[in-house]
């Protein structure tokens, strides 16, 4: 009883220690919670969203159309569950610029919907299906009359239920959008039989699978049945399915760097703290061993602190990291302006619970092995004074240079030596903070350099006008050059079995620009091929690139001319001289011009257009994020440099007040002590920053690469970043140098000269 | 020539209602260059009376005078500069800073003290010229007192302080460093002031001041003090 009692009294006496501890448990176990709560969260609740819609596995698309025949020859096929004939085309909405990505399902068994409010998919309905979040974004109510236009024609209907769809997971209107933008672009299921009643002619050009077989499974089956297939997509080629997936493996990634970083930040504060305040209760220790306790009572009572910090700090971490995960995972946060998904809730996984009692533990037996440590030898030897290790000389102080240094910096040298340990830790906190301020701000000065790069540098347009499958090259020529356009054909290649996209182009009025690896303009020439920066790791300028169309036997031999950063696709560029030159068959897919939206009127032949305005205002939400996530970056770097500086600086403080004491009564002043404590933090600091940075760049480099390789970022970092990260890790360093040094004013030279060494 | 003077002088510690008068209304003055040795019994307050001549403390009333110059009053960093020119002390537990070595604990007074002393003669003076770049732990308790004293003297203060210099260590080390004390003391004219409960230092004192309940007991001059080798031990 008395002891508990002692066990609340230390508590208090060390709170500032006890504090920090929690707080660095809190984070540590916090941040690792909350990023394994993100990926996995998202990872069942897509699942079950999947699942439930039965969202298909597989996607095969012939412009030409899918038969009767066709399907009935799929179905039967063995391996396949389900599949069913899918008119998937994107749409416009009358009097708006906006466009609609039309889903109408022949058999609705598979890509189905979850109805939200109105009636369930009814075939022989008249009606529309519309998404949810494009109806709120546009004030579209149940019972509203919504008119699509479609290659001229315009088809009318009743909005009659509100819908989320697997299918739309990832809401954009094509390889060129990021982000989801429901202001301008959303979906809507609707009967094909309304649909083609409207145009007038029946066309299926997609069909969707629902099957366990692998890729080259389906590939070999499709080959082997009469069913004519341009393009087969398996669902981890799908925005739907793969968008998601990358931010689980993204999530992963990150739940395996930072959170470490912290959880070992917060293992080590605990190591270094528990061991100095085990070494200022030495004489306590001593006197219970002395009083009779034995060793094994006195172990469990300062064990307990261990484990209460532990308990305690944990359970803020799991609230802190479900509280992070609360952000990310949320309609209205990080994740909900990308994902459109009808569940949000959040799940920890189960390794994370093992991974919390364990650390627990560790951190309850870090207490019991530090006060073992004082605990050793005979009572009369617990009872002495804990001392530190004895100062031996080091090799530098032969020097002529040491003998010249003045006292506080051979104090200040010799201190770090001898308390390795402490000086490790603050370097530690130092370049933690450093890393998260160069990663934080890095990976905003790299997004908005790569934003500017596709507004300012790539996209030279005003105006993106997609052109349909079946309008003829010749009508779309005339039509770019009525409009001062260029234009673009892309297409689906192989290349052994990597599928990605050829552009052709033609860019006579530089509506379109290529940038090299240093984001420098190039002309392209028509002497070759250029690959992008991923393709350029297996390929040289000079060699040649064998590839065929996607689903054709045909292969064509390029020569790579040169190699361009590809802001989104991965791709082979060229130009329409060169394609013609090696006899590649070409349809124009895209149109650029400088002219506006309104002044370009509807045409059979275009099949949407798009404003390069509205397309970087589909970023605008993703900045936004960007923004906070760079704010909590920046938080956390102070955080994690405030409190594990003020911890050790408060240790180390305690640790020497006894010196501080004699330099006082030896006739230094408050200010010349001060300076020379503070020396040593900024010394630190600067190492700090010397590794910090570096590893920094590392780290961002890590980021870039295993967040957002979907894209070639160029690393970049401004002087502004440069400037702030050290200014703010030096500021951080010193103010809580600062306050720490205040206290030395405190000091009772008397009490503090008591007693033996 | 008078160098210190206390004009009722009372220190009072508080810790909540509780009032400890630690020194009482105390007078006294001591001339420059002799040997004074405070007795008294623990918790007399020789100590207290130590810290008010030292500037480790200020008292709660009364006047002290150093050197022509009124230290009751001073700021702290007008003390710290008191401490660092015209005081030096012992203690009996030597206080070193452990991560410097003899020659830098000494000469670390350099960057205080205006006209310190060459730290490497004092420390030959003391017999541990050989011990230069040792560090304190490496040291016996009387080798570490020596490096106390010559820090103490190298700042070249013009009062000694020294509380239970002999204190912790055994009879025989503590003569060969209180007679060390002594001589350099007397070397180089210096006022030194010794707080004990060893009556047998007293004997050897120019002047013994006794203490009880925070109040001079007595002040007595001996006019033929003995040597320490005249002490029986």
């Amino acid at each position: 009883m008395m002891l508990l009692r002692k066990l609340f009294r230390t508590a208090w006496k060390y709170k500032a220690q006890f504090l920090s501890m929690i707080i660095m448990i809190a984070i540590g176990t916090g941040v690792f919670v909350g990023f394994h709560i993100e990926w996995y969260s998202l990872d069942k609740n897509t699942s079950e969203f999947f699942e439930d819609t039965n969202y298909a596995d597989f996607r095969i698309y012939n412009e030409l159309g899918f038969t009767a025949e066709d399907i009935a020859v799929i179905i039967d096929i063995d391996g396949i569950d389900a599949s069913s004939r899918v008119l998937s085309v994107n749409v416009g909405v009358k009097n708006s610029e906006d466009a609609l990505s039309l889903f109408a399902p022949e058999d609705y068994t598979v890509s189905k919907m979850l109805v939200l409010e109105g009636i369930e998919y009814d075939k022989d309905s008249d009606g529309f299906w519309l998404s949810d979040k494009y109806a709120a974004a546009n004030g579209y109510k149940l019972g509203d009359t919504l008119i699509l236009t479609y290659r001229g024609i315009q088809i009318e209907g009743e909005i009659v239920a509100l819908i989320k769809s697997a299918e739309y997971t990832v809401c954009v209107a094509d390889g060129n959008q990021l982000m989801p933008d429901y202001d301008n672009f959303g979906f809507v299921y609707a009967s094909p039989d309304k649909i083609f009643n409207a145009l007038g002619i029946e066309y299926y050009p997609q069909i969707n699978i629902k099957s366990d077989l692998s890729k080259a499974e389906m590939e070999s089956v499709l080959n082997d049945s009469p069913v004519k297939t341009t393009l087969l997509l398996s669902k981890d080629e799908h925005m739907a399915y793969a968008g998601p997936q990358s931010e689980i493996e993204e999530g992963q990634t990150m739940g395996s760097i930072l959170p470490v970083l912290f959880l070992a930040i917060a293992i080590l504060t605990m190591v270094t703290t528990m061991h100095r305040i085990a070494a200022n209760e030495k004489t306590q220790i001593g006197t219970l061993k002395a009083l009779g306790f034995r060793d094994r009572k006195i172990l469990m009572h300062y064990s307990s602190y261990g484990l209460a910090l532990g308990i305690i700090g944990s359970a803020l971490g799991i609230l802190l990291g479900f509280g992070i995960a609360g952000l990310i995972i949320n309609p209205k946060g990080m994740m909900g302006t990308y994902l459109d998904m009808p569940s949000w809730k959040l799940y920890i996984p189960g390794f994370c619970t093992v991974i919390l009692i364990l650390t627990v533990l560790f951190l309850t037996l870090i207490a019991f092995l530090s006060v073992r440590k004082m605990l050793k030898g005979t009572a009369a030897d617990a009872l002495r004074p804990y001392t530190p290790k004895a100062m031996k000389a080091m090799k530098i102080e032969n020097t002529r240079l040491w003998q010249m240094l003045p006292f506080g910096t051979k104090w200040n040298m010799r201190d770090l030596v001898r308390h390795k340990a402490r000086s490790f830790m603050t370097l530690f906190g130092i370049v933690g903070c450093m890393l998260l301020l160069v990663g934080g701000l890095g990976m905003k000065d790299t997004m908005d350099r790569f934003l500017s790069l596709i507004n300012e540098s790539v996209n030279n347009y005003a105006t993106r006008i997609n052109i349909t499958e079946n309008a003829n090259n010749e009508d779309t020529v005339s039509f770019a050059k009525e409009h001062n356009g260029d234009w673009l054909a892309a297409s689906s290649i192989k290349i052994g079995d990597n599928a990605l996209t050829l552009e052709i182009y033609d860019v006579e009025h530089d509506k379109i620009r290529f940038i090299d690896e240093d984001n420098n303009f190039v002309d392209i020439g028509d002497e070759g091929a250029y690959i992008c920066l991923r393709l350029a790791d297996d390929y040289k300028i000079g060699d040649t690139i064998e590839f065929s169309p996607y689903g054709e036997e045909e292969t064509y031999t390029v020569k790579v001319a040169g190699v361009l950063r590809s802001v989104m696709t991965e791709n082979i560029t060229m130009t329409k001289e060169y394609a013609e030159s090696v006899g590649i068959p070409y349809h124009i897919s895209a149109v650029f011009t400088d002219e506006s939206i309104s002044d370009i009127a509807d045409a059979e032949f275009i099949s949407g257009k798009q404003s390069k305005v509205a397309l970087m205002e589909s970023y605008d939400s993703f900045m936004e994020i960007m923004n906070i996530m760079v704010w909590v970056f920046v938080l956390g770097a102070i955080v994690l440099g405030t409190v594990v500086l003020y911890n050790l600086g408060v240790m180390s403080y305690v640790e020497r007040s006894r010196e501080l004491a004699t330099l006082k009564v030896v006739g230094f002043r408050d200010r010349h002590i001060g300076k020379i404590l503070i020396s040593q933090n900024i010394w630190l600091t600067f190492l700090g920053v010397l590794i910090g940075l570096p590893g920094g760049i590392f780290v961002l480099h890590v980021l870039i690469t295993s967040l957002v390789s979907e894209y070639e970022l160029k690393l970049t970092l401004g002087l502004l970043t440069y400037s702030v990260s050290i200014l703010l890790t030096f500021g951080v360093s010193f103010v809580v140098g600062l306050f720490v040094t205040r206290k030395n004013k405190k000091i009772d030279m008397v009490e503090a000269l008591k007693g033996a060494e | 020539m008078k160098i210190v003077e206390f004009e009722n002088v009372t220190r009072i510690y508080t810790s909540g209602d509780h009032e400890l008068r630690a020194l009482d209304n105390v007078n006294m003055t001591l001339d420059e260059g002799k040997f004074v040795v405070i007795l008294g019994p623990s918790g007399a307050g020789k100590s207290t009376l130590l810290n008010m001549l030292g500037g480790l403390d200020s008292p709660t009333s009364g006047k002290i005078t150093v050197n022509g110059k009124d230290i009751s009053t001073l700021s702290s960093n007008e003390l710290a500069d008191y401490r660092a020119k015209t005081v030096g002390f012992v203690f009996q537990f030597y206080n070193l800073i452990p991560t410097l070595t003899v020659y830098e604990n000494v000469a670390l007074v350099n960057e205080i003290a205006s006209d310190a002393l060459d730290a490497k003669k004092i420390l030959a003076e003391v017999g541990l010229d050989d011990h230069l770049k040792n560090f304190p732990s490496e040291l016996s308790g009387g080798e570490q007192q020596r490096v106390s004293i010559a820090r103490a003297i190298a700042k070249n203060p013009k009062i000694l302080l020294c509380d239970e210099p002999t204190g912790a260590l055994d009879s025989e080390t503590g003569v060969i460093v209180l007679k060390l004390l002594l001589s350099m003391a007397r070397n180089y004219g210096k006022t030194i002031v010794i707080v004990t409960h060893n009556q047998n230092i007293a004997k050897m004192a120019d002047v013994v001041i006794r203490v009880k309940n925070g109040k001079i007991k007595s002040y007595e001059e001996q006019d033929n003090p003995m040597s320490a080798d005249e002490v029986e031990w």
